[in-house]
């Protein structure tokens, strides 16, 4: 009888109409990618914290539950030091950052100070870089003894103690604060050109002066967007692992990820006492990024409000010369001299702090970029290859996850789009090196180990929340109804991607899988763990040459490392225009 | 009936945007759902075209079923057959005028050359047949509504559906598209369900009218029928301008006839009027005269006498805009051009007892 109903009810129905009321390409899509994503961030932080709880015995065969990884993070002597050291490292980059991405942030948006607009895209450069690459270079320039700038001041200036020395926590502090300025320059330099100008003219008008409104009105109306990029700053330096491994970890400065690393892999690897100590430095991180996000992100719009607002431009008079000379100085320090210094190191077949021009040579780069030579070194080459793949297929598997994905969050609006949402801020509040400890220890007894599988699985989970924002952002300035009406032509969920969605959304799209091809192309604290013997990647090269070869070898991949990204920046601004980073 | 809506019921959260909603549209005719913001009448034109689902209800177009919450049957949007002109056109920017009107025939996958004089005849319909080579984007507000509905009917749709089309046009682009648009329709002769807040519109383009609030239907019926016999006051208020003042129906004269009982500031009067349904002798109702149903006159004409004082009197060319005061209830009158009627002056108000409607408060 039951049957005999529906069929009636069905009268007239097209056949599939009642099928695809469950199974359309949009409902299989975004279940699967719903899966996908759900998966691929809750595997890992579910199987970091039930090792986390595992305790190797002494002989080092079995395991049983325990508290003792908790344990030993407060007892041991050296896992106390690297916390004490994380947080000194972090609390110094992050006062550096702030008060160089404060100041050039408002150098060049709310000041005549000349050449703002040329200098702009140049205040991002180190963000493109790889901050490991860049304590090598410190490293050539301020080693004391094999620094360049030492043997300098010892030729002109006779001064034989060195002058400078960046192998301990302040060289450490030193980079990766001047890396992660930009990160304050971008939260900020986005609301103090959308800052309503009217509130400073008032404030002038009663009679304060330049100074007063800048330091009354002026910075306390930034200070959501000072106290985001300083929140990222302290998380993205907390989780930096090849600066304190370059300048630190030899020199007895170890901190969280030198030692989560030396857990992960080496002799004495013990991946529970890893996962409770990336559990350690997770905590921390993600309850910093959450405050962020749901805390003061959203003040942010409180404050600086409406759009398209042309704040008046402060006149510094002779003092714009100073401006301009402490931009260039950032730039110079940052880019500049590392760079310059890399690429001297690089062609001298040995270093030893001092400019021989007669040894002069292009030696090193044939032996690390020509990969088919006989006397090439393979981690090196393989790495180049290897990251090339992994940048591609990484980007363009995220992109197009992200694509999905937003899709689901911000057209579909199915039940599962708030979870998903936060899903894609989950491996935000993550550092690299704590997601990949927990990748490991998910998937270390599968087939994907040590296989580049897993390194594609490692990047795309922690990085493609960067690319759904990418995307995100275009799709929420794109109205639905340019979807919508293409449904109504006739066109199903597939055929209005392709043809509707997509071309619509390009600019995102694209500027996104810039952004992540870069990302992949210079990572390090993912793949340091991830890789195995043949997965090498590019900075897992370079990490090799520092270790097993000499100081030229390295900075020759270094500068090659840095050329390409240099290329891809490039690109990325061309597709993406000035602020498209602040997502 | 060429289009069947029945019982439907949308609820957003714990609201219900649509709240038991039914109507039919026979072949070739245009209807409007007709409200204000909020009431449900964009949420009803989506269930029709299948971008909402429904809590309840069921939508047929042509004996088809296309939404059934019993039936558990749901086709999706783009197997209806359906064209939809957006509030925002939506006139996709990446691609030519041409390109977006040929594109639901290509997704149809019909003849190439087919496609061409297709396109190419329906831009000559909306006038925009010289536009065909520009990007959506280089054209202006009206051209982009010219568009939009070209691409909505260039498939030959069993059924049109209009979402506020004419919104965001100013004032004498949206007269003129009005004309054009039932020109449009009439020649393409596609039943059409229409959403506007605009009175004035739905007047002009309906063969049908259904006055929504709150999620469900006030009235529906032509525009002279809502227009002259209002349901209610909510109705005679939102369709056009209305006097109305509450009351009680004193007594009934004859069939659909009767006396209100007015009390305003002191002055009682018996006023001779039409009830309409649902009203019922001693129970309160609403008045309501319209504005060109009320003379204003210099001298007293029989009994009863509503003496008033006029406060403003505008000259609009063809009529002249008053307000009279009347103890403490202000009377909206458009009186003859030619009278003069200046702020100070008494004047005597006669209702035109025919068209005079008591309604259900």
């Amino acid at each position: 009888m039951d049957h005999a109903v529906q069929v009636g009810a069905l009268e007239g129905v097209p056949a599939a109409g009642r099928w695809r009321r469950l199974v359309s390409q949009e409902s299989v899509a975004t279940l699967v990618a719903g899966l996908i994503v759900g998966a691929a961030v809750l595997l890992p932080l579910g199987a970091l914290v039930l090792n986390s709880f595992r305790v190797l015995d002494d002989l080092g065969f079995d395991t049983r539950w325990g508290l003792d990884n908790y344990r030993a993070l407060v007892q041991d002597r050296i896992i106390r030091k690297a916390f004490v050291n994380t947080l000194v490292v972090s609390t110094g980059a992050t006062l550096l950052a702030t008060v160089l991405g404060v100041s050039l942030a408002w150098i060049n948006a709310r000041t005549n100070c000349p050449w703002r607009e040329r200098l702009e895209p140049l205040n991002l450069i180190p963000f493109f870089l790889s901050p490991f690459v860049g304590a090598i270079a410190w490293h050539n320039l301020a080693a004391p003894r094999t620094g360049l700038l030492n043997s300098w001041a010892r030729q002109l200036f006779g001064i034989q103690a060195p002058v400078l020395n960046v192998d301990n926590i302040y060289g450490i502090i030193w980079v990766t604060g001047i890396f992660f300025t930009p990160l304050v320059y971008l939260f900020v330099v986005g609301s103090l050109r959308r800052m309503d100008p009217s509130l400073e003219d008032s404030a002038r008008t009663t009679g304060a002066g330049l100074l007063r409104t800048t330091l009354t009105i002026t910075l306390p109306l930034v200070t959501p967007g000072i106290l985001s990029g300083a929140i990222i700053v302290f998380v993205t330096s907390a989780g930096e692992f090849g600066v304190p491994f370059k300048l630190g970890a030899p020199y007895g400065w170890e901190t969280l990820t030198t030692q989560i690393f030396s857990k992960a892999v080496g002799d004495d690897a013990n991946h529970y006492l890893g996962a409770a100590m990336s559990m350690a430095l997770g905590v921390i991180t993600a309850v910093f990024v959450w405050m962020q996000q749901r805390v003061i992100a959203p003040r942010a719009f409180t404050t600086v409000t409406g759009k398209g607002f042309r704040p008046s431009l402060i006149d510094l008079g002779g003092w714009r010369w100073v401006a301009l000379a402490y931009n260039l100085g950032f730039v110079f320090i940052a880019v500049v001299l590392p760079i310059a210094c890399l690429f001297v190191v690089s062609l001298h077949p040995v270093w030893e702090g001092e400019i021989i021009p007669a040894d002069l040579t292009f030696w090193n780069y044939q032996k690390v970029l020509f990969f088919w030579r006989p006397d090439s070194i393979r981690p090196a080459t393989d790495g180049i290859v290897n990251s090339f793949i992994l940048a591609f297929a990484g980007a363009s598997l995220a992109m197009a996850l992200a694509l999905v994905v937003s899709y689901m969050i911000h057209r579909t609006k199915g039940p599962g789009a708030r979870l998903l949402d936060f899903l894609c801020v989950v491996p935000i509040g993550f550092p690299g090196i704590v997601l990949a400890m927990g990748v490991l220890v998910t998937y270390i007894r599968t087939p994907i180990y040590a296989t580049l599988w897993i390194l594609l699985l490692g990047y795309i989970t922690r990085f493609f929340p960067y690319g759904q924002r990418n995307i995100a952002a275009v799709m929420l300035a794109v109205s639905e109804e340019l979807d919508q009406s293409s449904r109504m032509a006739g066109a199903s969920w597939l055929t209005t991607l392709r043809r509707i969605t997509i071309p619509l959304l390009k600019p995102g799209i694209f500027a996104g899988w810039v952004l992540l091809f870069i990302i992949f192309l210079r990572e390090l604290s993912i793949s340091i763990i991830l890789y195995s013997a043949g997965t090498e990647t590019l900075s897992v090269g370079v990490y090799y040459l520092a270790n097993f070869e000499n100081e030229p070898l390295t900075a020759a991949l270094s500068i090659a490392q840095t050329v390409v990204l240099l290329v891809c920046v490039v690109v990325f601004r061309r597709v993406a225009g000035r602020e498209a980073l602040t997502a | 009936m060429d289009l069947e809506v029945r019982g439907l019921v949308k609820g957003f959260g714990s609201d219900r945007a649509v709240d038991g909603i039914s109507f039919a549209v026979p072949r070739g005719r245009f209807l409007t759902l007709l409200g204000p913001s909020g009431c449900g009448k964009t949420t009803t034109l989506m269930c029709i075209a299948g971008l909402h689902r429904l809590d309840a209800g069921e939508v047929r177009v042509g004996g088809t079923t296309y939404t059934s919450a019993a039936g558990r049957v749901f086709v999706p949007p783009e197997r209806r057959d359906i064209g939809l002109v957006f509030q925002s056109y939506a006139i996709w920017p990446h691609m030519t005028v041409a390109q977006n009107v040929a594109y639901p025939l290509e997704v149809r996958k019909v003849d190439p050359a087919e496609i061409g004089d297709r396109v190419a005849e329906v831009l000559r319909l909306v006038g925009l047949g010289a536009m065909a080579g520009k990007l959506a984007t280089q054209l202006s507000g009206g051209q982009q509504q010219r568009a939009a509905l070209a691409r909505a009917v260039v498939f030959r749709p069993k059924l049109l559906l209009f979402d506020e089309p004419l919104s965001n046009l100013d004032l004498k682009l949206r007269e003129q598209m009005r004309v054009e648009l039932k020109r449009i329709q009439r020649e393409v002769g596609i039943t059409s369900v229409y959403v506007t807040h605009d009175q004035a519109e739905a007047l002009v383009l309906s063969d049908t009218i259904v006055v929504m609030s709150k999620g469900r239907i006030e009235q529906q019926g032509g525009p002279r029928d809502i227009y002259a016999r209002p349901a209610n006051r909510y109705v005679s208020s939102f369709i056009g301008i209305a006097n109305l003042l509450e009351g009680r129906v004193a007594r009934a004269t004859g069939p659909g006839r009767g006396e209100i009982e007015v009390d305003r500031g002191g002055d009682r009067v018996r006023l001779a009027c039409r009830l309409g349904e649902g009203v019922e002798v001693g129970a309160p109702a609403v008045l309501s005269v319209r504005p060109e149903s009320v003379r204003a006159l210099r001298e007293p004409d029989g009994e009863p006498r509503l003496e008033g004082e006029v406060l403003q009197s505008i000259f609009l060319g063809n009529c002249l805009d008053c307000r009279v005061r009347w103890g403490d209830f202000e009377w909206k009158v458009l009186a003859h051009p030619r009278e003069r009627l200046r702020p100070g002056e008494r004047v005597y108000l006669r209702p035109d007892p025919e068209h005079s409607l008591a309604v259900p408060p």
